[in-house]
């Protein structure tokens, strides 16, 4: 299957992101690789996915999961090899699988030879490629984002005799995009990847690349013509590929990142994550409506991606206190489930593993504007491990039988790069792949009926949204339109069975069509439309005028 | 369980919507609708900083408000406004709001019955009823109700007002005493306009059959505290803050007051009499929260009409009055009724013993109940007068121990009461 | 001619016994009829106030001021006089019927015209009876109402309206049970007319002040300090 000429192809992608090491282990030697994801495309396939975000696999010293990058155009070597992944990027194109891969533009490892040409010396050409200070006064109030291991901003270089600004960790220095040539280094790694074939970036901490004084240090005038540029040449050089932009921002900020349509194709819509997880626990629809309420229109060319789970903890920053402290109280009562303003755990956990609560958000994630993005394993209700360090625990081995290792891997156990998940709940013995693909009423296999049908209908991917706003709050449903094309989507949000009428006058005459089992429902009239939703149930509707 | 069946079909439509909440504040009617608007945002704000994550619903009975009103106080989406803490979030839970709609004014009795309804419909756990007529409600009122409610477990919950030592004189003289010597227990505002029950209290009052009796018609609130405090049921008082009176004009003139509150009372003495009886002493009801400082002037009074309306209302009701008192009452009165109005006193034995035989007749029938209430009237303004005049220069000390002397009147002469009471009608020629 | 005078007392003391042979058998009739009746006005009295005492006839009669007319009268209570009265009634019917059996000429014409009078007599005594308790009790209220309200004089007030209804009653009670209807008639009409016109004068010139007070008051348009009450509640 070859992928189709379309340069609004992220409009209508179902986003599928996981990290190399945690897939599937073709050598034995317990981490994951290009050659076992490369035999494992079959299976995103099958999952009805059509787009692939890999997580950094560059060369690093892995003291931020890759996201301290050492060299930007290889491979890390427990991943392959440079010719590995050029046949995983084939062998997706050739079943239709698009690949978009991290850049991080805004920092590198300290190990990268950038940085230890630019520490070496102060009058180095590379000098000036990083942020330095002989003071760590500068930027004063700038925010910590990484509140629970770092103290400052600037951390004391003893080889140079001076301060290096880093966002994150002090093992990441930020690079100095002040300085054309640093622009254009990273452009030359960004066409480096291109020319093989990948379909776009998902550039990391955008909002932090340049600095002021007397500023935030994110979000400035100066980021932005930094992003312009580099689409301006993408779309000139490269039309078709995609940026996203990672930016944990309030929606009214981040529609900053779309520009005129000539900055990012994409960007996460943070904000709405964690709404949809308080909505469900609340029983009320309201933080959903309120964020996507204020949330501004964005360019015709532009399109939110929308998530439930990732590979960080499940951010807290876009929320306010009040509703910070419900979040913890209800889905991280155990303390060692926080880190940072986050929650570490996967979905199916979160959801008590109940399925209708999970086939509810995973319902709503495909069917609310956006691009959705599906963390792998959750597509099969994998637990996770929260007394691994840091966010490791949601990115443990993915779980594709219950054999040895889960069939991950044929190494010894022992030498695994991660515990497999293995309790009585969630432990791969009871939930994998395989299992799973052998009865037709699995989470996998509802998540395939799930997905077919989304992609089945543009409406979804490109269509505009409308809330009808029915008085009973626990229901949540609103009106996708493209076109000719209506879809009616009502969520129950509750635990209890509810009835709800709908407003639906405007669309008298149109006979709702369920989209599972495609059966017909009465035709709406001129009174309130009648529907009872069972505990967490949602329907979809197309709405068809004959 | 709630008898639906006298709730419209759109109320219980607006409750279906809400479904299951943990409390319910009830906004009782009022004319002006910029007044019910001010007492709902009120509400609303108390319910957002004091009951963050509860599920909340305010109920509005609705009488047909003033022209001015242009807001929608249906049920609806929260939207961003003053009140918004970050980013335009309001809260973090809907305020359902429901409107309880009546083709004029509902009695009291009926708007209680529709909240109670409600209530136990949604299975509140807690729940408050609010005055907009109240000027000086303000947030803090609100959650100061329902905490004992909610969080305590209290049943009842009955406000207190920091008064001017000439506000609430009827209170003072004769509905607190009364109520505190025979039900035996200090509750001092039983006829408020604010107050909370828990749900248990609720789902009692509502399968009791007196919703159709005139007392419980004008005054459901009395009736309500009564029941619990003669039930099982743990009352408490919580301090509000102060209440000043209502703007000249408003509000049902002193017939009308005593007709709904000392008729009512008399009632509650009828029904509830096995609960009363054979009582002895009274008992301190749990308070909490601080006492405020009163700012508000005293009124300015017309004492000596207020003499006159005495003296003739002993004088022309005579054949009246000698239905209702003994013969000695009735001589002491027409006594003192004859001393000249700077030396007048209406003494406490006599008020009291006065008051225990009104109760009484009320108790016999000896005229028309409602009859018997308003000849009351011109002697309660002699009281009235003489507390007036004696206590104008008391301190706020001095006159908690007047009160407090008061109440031990009554509870010393309460065994007259009672032998009045079970004795047979007297019949007079 | 000795003959004729014994065929003439043989024949009288035949009639005589003849007649008291047709008299006695009815006489016997009417006296189980009276004694029929004197049971079955027993059990019916006893019943009505037995009923009466369950829906507590008597407090509604104290309340509606009913029961202090009686009193007033030295009338026993409403339950029992309704009962009695239902005893006597019945007993009475009867008796009544007892004597028409009796046969005696004209009589039973007679008693068929006092029947026919009974139910409008009884008519007349209940709307008697109303017109006190209803003067009894509007007048009462009409003196506390204005006791209450400060009005000078409250008991001219009271009386008028005892008055007024007492004349009303009494006139429908004459007219009920025929008596003088045009007199009556036009008697009630000069006394409620020129009563009401007297008041009107007396108002409307010699109360000019307290007219216009009391529209003012009424209207909302008073100039002068009202009467405060001091704060109750």
């Amino acid at each position: 299957m070859a992928l189709q000429e379309d340069n609004l192809w992220y409009k209508d992608a179902v986003i599928y992101q996981l990290h190399v090491r945690t897939f599937c282990d073709s050598n034995g030697d317990g981490i994951g690789d290009f050659v076992g994801m490369t035999q494992r495309l079959d299976y995103l396939q099958e999952l009805g996915t059509n787009t692939i975000w890999l997580l950094p696999f560059y060369p690093s010293p892995l003291r931020d999961d890759g996201y301290d990058i050492a060299d930007y155009t290889t491979v890390h070597p427990s991943y392959g090899t440079l010719d590995d992944f050029k046949a995983f990027l084939n062998a997706a194109h050739n079943r239709g699988l698009r690949v978009i891969i991290e850049m991080v533009m805004n920092h590198t490892s300290d190990q990268h030879p950038w940085f230890q040409e630019a520490r070496s010396s102060r009058d180095n050409p590379k000098r000036d490629w990083y942020v330095w200070s002989d003071t760590d006064t500068k930027y004063k109030g700038v925010r910590i984002i990484f509140v629970d291991t770092e103290l400052s901003n600037w951390t004391w270089d003893p080889v140079s005799k001076s301060y290096y600004w880093h966002r994150f960790f002090s093992h990441q220095p930020d690079l100095n995009f002040d300085n054309p040539d640093v622009f254009e280094a990273m452009w030359e790694i960004m066409r480096f990847w291109l020319d093989m074939g990948v379909d776009g970036f998902r550039l990391d901490a955008v909002p932090y690349l340049v600095e002021r004084e007397g500023t935030s240090c994110e979000n400035l005038p100066e980021t932005h013509a930094v992003i312009k540029e580099v689409r301006k040449r993408l779309d000139q050089f490269y039309p078709g590929r995609m940026l996203l932009a990672e930016a944990n921002q309030w929606p009214a900020d981040v529609r900053a990142y779309f520009g005129d349509g000539d900055e990012f194709h994409t960007a996460f819509h943070f904000p709405l994550m964690p709404r949809m997880f308080m909505a469900v626990k609340l029983e009320d629809r309201k933080p959903i409506i309120e964020i996507l309420d204020q949330t501004p229109p964005i360019p015709a060319n532009c399109q939110w991606c929308i998530f439930l789970r990732n590979h960080d903890e499940l951010t807290l920053e876009m929320v306010t206190d009040v509703e910070r402290d419900y979040m913890y109280d209800e889905y991280a009562t155990d303390k060692t489930m926080r880190i940072n303003l986050g929650i570490r755990r996967r979905l199916a956990p979160m959801m008590e593993n109940d399925r209708r609560r999970i086939e509810l958000l995973n319902g709503l994630l495909m069917s609310m504007p956006g691009t959705p993005i599906v963390y792998y394993g959750d597509e099969i209700g994998m637990g996770d491990n929260i007394y691994l360090g840091d966010r490791n625990g949601v990115r443990t081995p993915m779980q594709w039988n219950g054999g040895t290792n889960a069939g991950f891997s044929f190494a010894d156990p022992e030498r695994l790069y991660s515990p497999l998940i293995s309790n009585s709940l969630y432990g791969y013995q009871v939930v994998n792949v395989d299992s799973q693909r052998r009865f037709s009423h699995s989470l996998l296999s509802w998540m395939k009926a799930l997905i077919k049908t989304r992609n089945s209908y543009r409406v979804f991917s490109r269509g505009t949204m409308e809330f009808l706003r029915p008085s009973n709050h626990r229901v949540l449903a609103y009106i996708r339109e493209l076109g000719n094309e209506k879809i009616l989507v009502v969520n129950n949000l509750s635990s209890s069975a509810q009835a709800v009428e709908l407003d639906v006058q405007r669309y008298k005459g149109y006979i709702p069509i369920e989209m599972f089992g495609r059966n017909l429902f009465p035709r709406f009239g001129d009174l309130p439309y009648l529907l009872t939703l069972g505990p967490y149930q949602f329907y979809w509707f197309r709405l068809r005028r004959i | 369980m709630a008898d639906e069946t006298f709730l419209s079909d759109d109320l219980l439509r607006q409750l279906m919507s809400v479904g299951e909440v943990d409390l319910l504040v009830g906004i009782l009617a009022h004319r002006s609708a910029n007044t019910v608007r001010r007492a709902a945002h009120y509400v609303e704000k108390s319910l957002q900083q004091n009951f963050v994550r509860q599920r909340v619903a305010i109920i509005s009975v609705d009488g047909g408000v003033a022209e001015d009103s242009g807001s929608d106080e249906r049920s609806g989406d929260g939207e961003p406004g003053n009140n918004s803490n970050s980013k335009g979030i309001t809260s973090l839970r809907t305020i359902h709001r429901v409107t309880a709609a009546f083709n004029g004014a509902p009695s009291p009795g009926l708007a209680l019955r529709t909240i109670l309804s409600a209530s136990d419909l949604l299975r509140a756990r807690a729940c408050a009823v609010v005055s907009p007529a109240t000027s000086s409600m303000s947030p803090e009122w609100v959650a100061n109700l329902l905490r004992p409610a909610f969080r305590d477990s209290f049943d009842f919950v009955a406000p207190l007002y920091s008064r001017h030592k000439f506000q609430g004189l009827l209170a003072r003289n004769l509905l607190y005493p009364m109520t505190r010597a025979l039900f035996g227990r200090r509750i001092r505002e039983l006829y408020s306009d604010e107050w909370a029950f828990s749900n248990r209290l609720g789902n009692f009052c509502l399968n009791e059959d007196v919703w159709h009796e005139e007392p419980v018609r004008s005054r459901p609130e009395a009736w309500l505290g009564i029941s619990a405090l003669t039930s099982d049921f743990r009352c408490c008082q919580v301090y509000l803050g102060e209440k000043p009176p209502p703007p000249d004009g408003a509000g049902p003139d002193l017939v009308e007051v005593l007709r709904q509150t000392v008729g009512s009372l008399f009632w509650l003495l009828e029904t509830h009499q096995q609960s009363w009886l054979e009582r002895k002493g009274s008992e301190s009801l749990p308070t909490f929260g601080p006492d405020h400082a009163v700012t508000a002037e005293p009124q300015e009074l017309n004492r000596a009409r207020m003499f006159e309306m005495f003296q003739t209302g002993v004088k022309e009701l005579e054949p009246i009055l000698e239905s209702i008192l003994s013969p000695q009452t009735l001589e002491s009165i027409q006594g003192i009724a004859t001393v000249d109005q700077h030396s007048f006193r209406f003494p406490e034995e006599l008020w009291v013993t006065m008051l225990y035989e009104f109760a009484a007749s009320y108790h016999h029938s000896v005229i028309n109940r409602d009859h018997l209430v308003q000849a009351l009237v011109p002697l309660y303004r002699g009281k009235i007068y003489s507390f007036l005049g004696e206590y104008a220069d008391a301190s706020a000390t001095e006159m908690e121990a007047v009160s407090e002397n008061l109440c031990m009147e009554f509870e010393r002469q309460k065994p007259y009461l009672t032998e009045k009471w079970k004795a047979g009608v007297e019949v007079k020629s | 001619m000795r003959v004729t005078i014994v065929q003439g007392l043989e024949q009288a003391y035949y009639n005589l016994v003849h007649m008291i042979a047709e008299f006695l058998p009815r006489l016997v009739v009417m006296l189980v009829i009276i004694l029929v009746g004197l049971l079955a006005a027993y059990l019916l009295g006893h019943v009505v106030r037995a009923v009466l005492r369950l829906t507590k006839l008597d407090r509604v009669s104290e309340d509606a001021g009913a029961s202090r007319v009686l009193r007033m009268a030295d009338l026993p209570s409403m339950t029992e006089l309704l009962s009695r009265s239902i005893f006597w009634i019945t007993w009475l019917g009867f008796i009544l019927i007892g004597i028409s059996v009796l046969g005696v000429a004209g009589l039973q014409e007679q008693i068929s015209r006092l029947f026919r009078f009974l139910p409008e007599v009884f008519i007349a005594m209940v709307i008697l009876f109303l017109g006190l308790v209803l003067a009894n009790f509007l007048s009462r209220a009409a003196l506390l109402a204005s006791v209450n309200a400060g009005i000078r004089s409250p008991k001219i007030w009271s009386w008028s309206i005892r008055f007024v209804i007492w004349i009303l009653a009494i006139s429908m009670a004459l007219e009920e049970l025929g008596l003088a209807r045009q007199t009556v008639l036009a008697a009630f009409s000069i006394v409620f007319g020129a009563s009401m016109l007297g008041l009107a004068i007396a108002f409307g010139l010699g109360g000019q002040d307290l007219a216009r007070r009391a529209l003012e008051r009424y209207l909302g348009n008073t100039t002068k300090e009202k009467y405060k009450e001091p704060q109750p509640l």
